[in-house]
């Protein structure tokens, strides 16, 4: 049975017992001292996450960097912390089949998140929950870029499977206002957009410091129709993801432990100026209208933790965090209809680079199954750079992908540009902004009826290889 | 007190800080811009707005029509 955390807390007491937490204890400034520790804890191999135990004029503490390693990654999903990425991803993929997991539906006074109420509009002050600060020098204000986001769809709002949890920016506007991105291919889009066209609010649930799996399946691609708190459950190896009913509304529930809930609605028809903001191409996205939620009801826990992540050139904390969740349901999706597909490594900028591995049925298979990827919800808009290679190359082993390319590619015939696609809007080289051109690079041995004029056999390890290896390691210890 | 992003003079404070009297944030009421008073904001020419422009921003996502 793996560890399963049902809040944010617990998994911190697990990263600290493995050294995989660090404190400030001294007093720092909001700016920039906050964004300065995530840029440079992502330059650490291994990286801790980072609490700030005090900072200037606020209360409470602010954590970083949680999901900011492979180590920590590893901790989140209950393994040891030195379990490689190829290791996760299969464990992830193992835990996947068990979808759905209902959650357990806590009673009000059972769930840590209603430890504390502001119930009238007019007493809500963010900055007096949450120790707010600037990640990137240039952004409009202070964002939270780590919540989870809970929403129903209003033409169905009591369909538990379409109840929405996902990672959406959030600007903060004033004492009890924020505004939100929703880009047009986001879930929250098609529900906000279902609301719009009968001018009515949309509630809403913002949810901040959460257990390490729901803030990870909040940030995951799934079906619209797949239910995020189920594959809480399912990635916690079969134990449900607690939740509780928000104060508001009967059909929105939130994290159990969150450490703070805000509650309201997106004003409908409303669109206000929101960033720029540092993006995770690594660079910031522009000023645009955008949609405004007004927050009139708050739940917290006492001494509330703020959890936000900082964002810069990958790799940052947002790379670990949508590293396989992107890879993942990418090669499930795949893998229904290919069921040749071996790994999916997404792990490029959110999927935008992608390479499979696949065995080859016959000539022109592997684009066939690049297609296959453009054809899935996320890969469709995001993935541009998609390399195939063959069932022995492992996608997640970068060197081998270049030895496949550099060995298995005739570019006049294996390197295709599809004009015209859908695009990532924050990818700077997409225009216009949503539009692009998908490159696929079909590295597969040829199999027939394409020709392969000049098969060769591939090198095997000479016999005894693997004793060797073990004594070579065993003597570089001794060392 | 001006915008450093659009001009503007619609500044409010938005908040204090809640322990100690050692900050304030601001914002533009016409862009939306906040900064903290121990910051120093230096908006690049890039990010610059005009109140024109921010009229004309694209919208994300766009407003759909209402429902006969």
């Amino acid at each position: 049975m793996a560890n399963v955390y049902q809040d944010l807390r617990s998994f911190l007491s697990t990263l600290e017992e493995n050294g995989q937490l660090v404190r400030i204890k001294e007093e720092v400034n909001p700016e920039p001292d906050i964004a300065a520790a995530g840029r440079a804890a992502a330059n650490i191999e291994n990286a801790p996450a980072v609490l700030f135990e005090k900072v200037k004029g606020y209360p409470y503490s602010v954590v970083t960097n949680v999901h900011g390693s492979w180590a920590n990654h590893a901790l989140m999903l209950g393994m040891p912390k030195t379990a490689s990425t190829k290791e996760q991803f299969h464990e992830i993929n193992r835990r996947w089949e068990s979808f759905p997991v209902k959650p357990e539906i806590l009673d009000r006074d059972k769930a840590p998140c209603k430890e504390n109420t502001i119930d009238k509009p007019e007493d809500i002050n963010l900055f007096e929950i949450l120790p707010l600060y600037r990640i990137n020098e240039q952004d409009s204000g202070f964002f939270l870029s780590k919540a989870s986001i809970i929403t129903a769809d209003p033409n169905e709002p009591d369909n538990f499977d379409k109840l929405n949890v996902g990672t959406y920016r959030i600007q903060v506007k004033g004492k009890n206002r924020v505004g939100i991105q929703a880009l047009a291919f986001h879930d929250i889009a098609i529900q906000l957009e279902a609301a719009e066209r009968k001018n009515e609010r949309v509630p809403i649930c913002i949810t901040v410091g959460n257990s390490p799996l729901v803030t990870y399946m909040a940030s995951t691609p799934v079906m619209y129709t797949q239910n995020e708190y189920e594959f809480v459950g399912a990635l916690q190896d079969g134990v449900p993801t607690q939740i509780v009913k928000s104060d508001l509304y009967d059909n929105l529930y939130v994290p159990a432990g969150s450490e703070v809930v805000l509650e309201g609605y997106i004003e409908p028809r409303v669109r206000e100026v929101e960033g720029p903001f540092g993006e995770f191409p690594g660079s910031y996205s522009g000023s645009r209208r955008q949609c405004v939620i007004t927050i009139t009801h708050v739940t917290h826990r006492t001494n509330p933790i703020f959890e936000n992540l900082y964002l810069g050139i990958p790799w940052t904390e947002i790379d670990y965090l949508m590293a396989l969740n992107t890879s993942v349901p990418l090669y499930q999706q795949i893998k229904r209809d290919f069921p040749e597909v071996q790994a999916v490594n997404a792990m490029y900028t959110h999927g935008i680079g992608c390479i499979i591995s696949t065995k080859v049925r016959f000539g022109g298979f592997g684009k066939e199954v690049a297609f296959r990827l453009l054809s899935t919800p996320h890969g469709g808009s995001y993935s541009k750079i998609i390399i195939i290679v063959d069932e022995f190359v492992d996608p997640f082993n970068l060197p081998q992908v270049m030895w496949a390319l550099t060995t298995r590619v005739r570019p006049d015939k294996d390197v295709v540009v599809i004009p015209n696609c859908p695009g990532m809007p924050l990818d700077p080289s997409s225009y216009p902004a949503g539009m692009h051109s998908k490159l696929i690079i079909d590295a597969t041995t040829p199999k027939d009826p394409e020709p392969n004029p000049r098969e060769v056999e591939l090198l095997e390890p000479p016999v005894g290889y693997e004793k060797y290896e073990t004594l070579i390691r065993e003597l570089m210890a001794k060392m | 007190m001006k915008c450093p992003r659009c001009d503007g003079n619609k500044i409010e404070i938005i908040a204090t800080s809640p322990v100690g009297n050692v900050w304030e944030v601001y914002e533009c009421m016409d862009c939306f811009y906040s900064w903290r008073s121990t910051e120093t904001p230096v908006v690049h020419e890039k990010f610059k707005l005009t109140k024109e422009q921010i009229d004309h921003l694209p919208m994300i996502p766009p407003i759909p029509p209402l429902d006969k």
